[in-house]
């Protein structure tokens, strides 16, 4: 019955594809405003309303149907009169599929000194003039609202997972709850844009609980897990989001936030996750390096100055396929490396290929827990990543915790 | 009929005169330039000048999609880079082995498509003066490592290697901007001379017809101290058919050149003399130049600006633009008004009146800037920093040049009113003589384009990073210190 895998709201349905039948791994559409898109996915990061170099017609030939816009660069560049007055981040950047922002709240955190969080909201000190400025939930959604963009996420309160001031942490997860129902409030087109809650409580798993079922009650169209990714053991956030997926309804996405790592990714996906975003592939192609099957090559060692294969054996992107195909540039490791650091045009190409890394692992891992085969994939990525089986453990044991044992041979 | 009518064949190289010039000497024509296996070139028109083997900020499947360039300008020095570490090892593009899809060293190394003619030179353009000067058998040369000598049979190898469409053999250059006093400018002839004996020399001893077209260089120095050098180029290497054109580094020899050397009209003329705008393109034009390679407009989409200008001008040129498209109105002062009638050669997009422009880049464009985006992007994007932001100007600013020179073909071929030198009067008088400086902050120096003459330029972009309480200014990044950072020689 069709119902039963269908779950839908104003701005958004979700459909249960498929489930892995050993791990809580699934496969889903997510229909959004502009158009649909496959879960698991993984959402590469467009800060400032432009993937690092790719024109939109490239990112989208990658496959890419959802991307990632930041709401505090927006704000301060454009600006939010300029996103009125031009009809908003897609009309802004070309790009017609979707978008998801976030709050802002991270950014005021990890990009500014003196940020001062009270009930209010968070004040901060303006990047422009250092004059005191405010970002309330009321603000951040009407700055979402001027972008536009098909998912929104409220305003959190973050603190690094690893503070050991638990009534901190505490208040963190309820004052991220209260701003969840004044950005409910304050969302002005819940018809053509999803609001989506965050999970909050640190490495507490108790306290995630609680917050599970304290968001849960708001019925978003879909959850994010935050404050990972903030330093914490591998373990740990291995354990929270165990403890987060098992409490939340099959019907709605599932967004593990600032999460990119390959490992990380096909993990996650093993434990029921379903939405990933990160600046690291492209942040890291920047910086000379290919993420590949194998792991990252960086591009920039003397050892790929005269290798004329492509980037990676067998990678279908536009960099690396074969040079009789369409599209194909027959691009040699030779060409990046000469160029690395050097021309633009470097950094566009490994942006590209990794890009298309990240997306097509999802693709895989959706196509495997699709035909159930989904553990044999895990292990075999694992086996690729350490031909030596040398298996990071906090990997081995996630794993072993929804069924898949990485040490059986 | 003038003897600019006839054809320049050679085995690799077709080179038609579709329309030359109607009085005698030498005039603007029209042309085909075609190579075995590239995408030919109706002349006049332009190459685009590469860095490092890419077309700054355009990747090689962006450049099939949306540039027009049929040509790229390729410099050795940007290749044979020695890294202090390994200092001995053979330069990885003499290496790269060719595929079906890329048939030379040079399209397979830099993934440059197939249908795009190559050209290769010792030196970039502009390129960097050398301390070192350069010496009977060899030149200096500016790699990202540092200056290096590069001597005459390396360069010949280099290019027996890589097969370049057309090669420019070396020529004693100074790439100074003083001329050379008449001694220098001797020497440089008689240089130039004997390496261009050594090139055909070593060339007609490799056995099979050369893929590759030589154009000759001609010397920025006047016409009586190289006229031996010019005169054999006519009298031993033209009849041969080893000689397929000329490399012009000062187009105000051309009419010397066709009083002295009728021989050498046919040749194809590729101009090497980086003119600095459109209305100096139109003079080298009118001077007989076939072919530009034309740095400026890599360096105009790096100061963030549209180019603007058409062939032949708006009719309703003498009318004021519209404010938005004016770049001259926001730096005029009150008592330039009659600058401020001139339409303005490019945009600067980086200036706020952009900010919620839906406009194309110039109106009426239909390259992929102006058709998937506008101006308000492209300025969000110059104000991001943002890279995305130069590659759009560089599809734009591409485009824009390509349509300029197939105005000046079409006029060239139209036979009544107006001609081509009537329309490039109304240009001169239509458009600002120079482009506008461009407020926006460029893309970060990269050491191997700039040397610092003397020191003490200014920085052009502000520092990245200041000191964390604010004193601003006494910390920077160092990157941003313009050439200073991998000159090692």
């Amino acid at each position: 019955m069709a119902s039963n895998k269908t779950f839908t709201s104003p701005a958004l349905s979700f459909e249960l594809v498929a489930r892995c039948s050993v791990t809580r791994a699934r496969a889903s559409i997510l229909t959004l405003p502009h158009g649909s898109v496959n879960l698991p996915i993984f959402m590469p990061v467009a800060t400032q309303a432009s993937l690092k170099g790719l024109t939109p017609e490239q990112l989208e030939a990658t496959g890419c149907r959802l991307c990632l816009n930041n709401t505090y660069h927006l704000g301060l560049k454009p600006g939010q009169e300029v996103l009125d007055a031009v009809g908003g981040a897609h009309k802004l950047q070309g790009w017609n599929r979707n978008i998801l922002t976030d709050s802002g709240g991270f950014q005021m955190v990890s990009l500014l000194k003196l940020a001062n969080i009270t009930e209010e909201g968070v004040r901060f000190l303006s990047p422009h003039d250092g004059s005191p400025m405010l970002l309330t939930p009321e603000h951040s959604m009407s700055l979402q609202n001027s972008i536009g963009s098909d998912i929104m996420m409220q305003l959190d309160d973050v603190i690094v997972t690893t503070s050991p001031d638990k009534a901190r942490m505490r208040e963190a997860m309820e004052r991220s709850v209260r701003w969840l129902d004044r950005c409910i409030a304050a969302h002005k087109n819940p018809h053509t844009q999803n609001l989506f809650c965050i999970i909050q409580g640190g490495l507490d798993l108790d306290m995630r609980r609680e917050c599970c079922r304290e968001m849960l009650a708001r019925d978003t169209p879909g959850i994010a897990i935050g404050g990972l990714s903030g330093g914490e053991a591998k373990d740990d956030f291995c354990r929270v989001v165990a403890a987060c997926t098992e409490l939340l309804p099959d019907l709605k996405p599932r967004y593990v936030m600032g999460i990119g790592y390959p490992e990380d990714l096909i993990v996650s996906v093993a434990l029921g996750a379903d939405m990933f975003d990160c600046v690291w592939p492209t942040r890291t192609a920047r910086f000379g390096n290919a993420i590949t099957k194998h792991g990252v090559l960086n591009m920039k060692r003397e050892m790929y100055a005269a290798d004329f294969g492509p980037i990676e054996d067998g990678c279908g992107c536009p960099c690396c396929r074969p040079i009789e195909e369409e599209g194909a540039m027959g691009i040699t490791r030779a060409f990046v490396h000469h160029n690395a650091a050097k021309e633009t045009v470097a950094a566009h190409l490994l942006t590209l290929h990794n890009v298309w890394y990240q997306l097509d692992l999802m693709r895989g891992a959706r196509e495997a827990i699709i035909e159930d085969r989904f553990p044999g994939f895990v292990r075999g990525f694992f086996g690729n990543l350490y031909p030596d089986r040398n298996y990071p453990s906090w990997a081995v044991d996630a794993l072993k915790g929804v069924g898949i044992d990485l040490l059986e041979s | 009929m003038t003897a600019d009518t006839q054809n320049s064949d050679s085995a690799a190289m077709r080179f038609e005169i579709l329309k030359g010039a109607l009085k005698d000497g030498v005039a603007a024509r029209v042309g085909r330039l075609a190579f075995a296996g590239r995408q030919p070139m109706e002349t006049p028109n332009f190459i685009a000048t590469t860095s490092r083997g890419a077309i700054p900020h355009i990747t090689p499947d962006n450049v099939n999609k949306h540039l027009q360039t049929a040509g790229a300008y390729m410099a050795l020095e940007d290749f044979i880079e020695r890294p202090q570490q390994y200092a001995k090892r053979t330069p990885p593009i003499y290496e790269a082995p060719t595929t079906t899809k890329h048939t030379t060293r040079l399209h397979r190394f830099t993934a440059m498509p197939q249908s795009v003619t190559t050209v290769l030179a010792a030196r970039r353009i502009p390129a960097v003066p050398s301390p070192m000067g350069n010496t009977n058998a060899s030149i200096s040369v500016f790699t990202s490592t540092g200056f290096q000598v590069l001597t005459t049979k390396e360069y010949l190898s280099a290019v027996e290697a890589l097969t370049p469409d057309i090669a420019i053999p070396l020529a004693d250059l100074t790439h100074s901007t003083i001329t050379p006093n008449s001694k220098r400018a001797l020497r440089m002839a008689e240089r130039t001379d004997e390496w261009m004996v050594e090139w055909f020399s070593s060339l007609s001893e490799s056995t099979s017809p050369p893929r590759t077209s030589t154009f000759a260089p001609v010397l920025p120095i006047s016409y009586s101290i190289q006229w031996e050098y010019i005169s054999r180029l006519a009298e031993d290497y033209l009849p041969t058919g080893q000689l397929s054109g000329l490399a012009i580094y000062d187009p105000d020899l051309l009419p010397d050149l066709a009083e002295h050397c009728p021989d050498l009209l046919p040749l194809p003329r590729l101009s090497l003399s980086n003119p600095p705008t459109p209305h100096h393109i139109l003079r080298q034009i009118a001077l007989g130049v076939d072919v530009f390679a034309l740095p400026f407009i890599n360096a105009l989409s790096d100061a963030g600006l549209a180019l603007s200008f058409s062939f032949p001008p708006p009719a309703s040129s003498l009318s004021p633009p519209p404010p938005s498209s004016s770049s001259s109105s926001e730096t005029g002062t009150e008592g330039e008004r009659t600058t401020n009638k001139l339409l303005p050669l490019a945009i600067d997009l980086s200036h706020p009146s952009h900010a919620t422009s839906l406009a194309p880049l110039s109106p009426g464009c239909t390259c992929y800037a102006c058709t998937a985006h506008h101006r308000a992007f492209v300025h969000h994007l110059l104000a991001a920093r943002e890279m995305l932001g130069w590659m759009l100007l560089q599809v734009h600013n591409h485009a824009v040049v390509s349509s300029f020179f197939a105005g000046v073909r079409a006029a060239l071929l139209n036979d009544g009113e107006p001609t081509f030198d009537d329309a490039a009067r109304r240009f001169a008088l239509a458009y600002e003589p120079d482009f506008p400086e461009g407020a926006a902050e460029r893309p970060r120096a990269r050491g191997y384009q700039y040397k610092s003459v003397g020191g003490g330029e200014p920085k052009r972009n502000k520092p990245a990073w200041g000191k964390l309480e604010g004193e601003e200014g006494t910390k920077s990044d160092e990157s941003e210190q313009v050439g200073e950072k991998s000159v090692g020689a």
